[in-house]
């Protein structure tokens, strides 16, 4: 079983990049954890929150002798936080069987991160460089982004209205999703 | 190809979240607009396009991840 706490002493050690190769096993996992409450937090700001939390906590983390603390230990942050986020929303001051509920099936030894696929990946590669040219522009602009701006600015910047960059967006996403189904790959099955 | 759905579900699927005035990730707006049904297909949609991200990064870090780093090297 793959185990990033291999990442741990530098991680404590304020190593970002070596937290950033844990991220790469551990978001996957760390959203799959929040699946429960797709309808009623936006997961993705749980998730970032909760990544990040992860990043401030990983220096008094300990090793509890089972494989993965740290990713244990985010999945529950980013449960509670979903909880908090819930209660924060809708307003209701306290929810004990909310948080029972969230917490059941609390992570154990044998949460498993995610390793990437090499054959996978080269699919994904391969699909992607056939896109047609405005879905590929929608489609980068977003990755070279990275969340650092919202769709408005990256429509201005690709010369696209908005609603006809996200018609872009979803093109791409559902050219590659057909181009590894003609492969033989489902993208949905292979995560889950 | 796009139904009429689906501009208003990716518009959730960014990594991009506003932020509170203490620095916290908050919802999308759009997010609200999507009924439970919406909402849990955008979380799935975002779950695959992650992946695809990931492969298309050289280091395997999907958007989401990025905006975590970004954040913390902003300190």
């Amino acid at each position: 079983m793959p185990d990033l706490d291999a990442l741990l002493t530098p991680i404590r050690s304020g190593d970002s990049t070596a937290f950033a190769r844990w991220m790469a096993g551990a978001e996957p996992t760390m959203r799959d954890s929040l699946r429960s409450f797709a309808a009623v937090v936006d997961v993705e700001a749980v998730l970032q929150e909760a990544l990040l939390r992860t990043w401030q906590i990983a220096p008094r983390v300990e090793l509890d002798g089972k494989a993965n603390s740290l990713l244990r230990v985010g999945i529950r942050i980013a449960r509670n936080l979903a909880v908090s986020e819930r209660r924060r929303a809708r307003g209701v001051p306290s929810d004990e069987d909310a948080i029972d509920r969230a917490l059941a099936g609390d992570p154990d030894g044998t949460t498993m991160p995610v390793v990437p696929d090499p054959h996978l990946r080269l699919a994904i590669v391969e699909c992607a460089d056939t896109l047609p040219a405005q879905p590929a522009r929608a489609l980068q602009a977003r990755i070279e982004s990275a969340g650092r701006q919202d769709d408005d600015a990256l429509a201005e910047q690709t010369g696209m209205r908005k609603n006809t960059f996200l018609q872009n967006f979803t093109r791409a996403r559902k050219l590659v999703a057909e181009c590894l189904k003609r492969r033989g790959i489902d993208l949905g099955l292979e995560l889950a | 190809m796009t139904a009429p759905r689906d501009p208003p579900l990716d518009a959730v699927t960014t990594a991009w979240r506003p932020h509170s005035p203490g620095g916290a990730a908050r919802s999308h707006p759009a997010w609200h607009d999507l009924d439970d049904e919406g909402k849990r297909e955008a979380y799935e949609v975002t779950r695959v396009l992650r992946s695809i991200e990931a492969a298309l990064d050289p280091e395997a870090l999907s958007t989401t991840a990025r905006a975590v780093l970004r954040r913390i090297r902003s300190g």
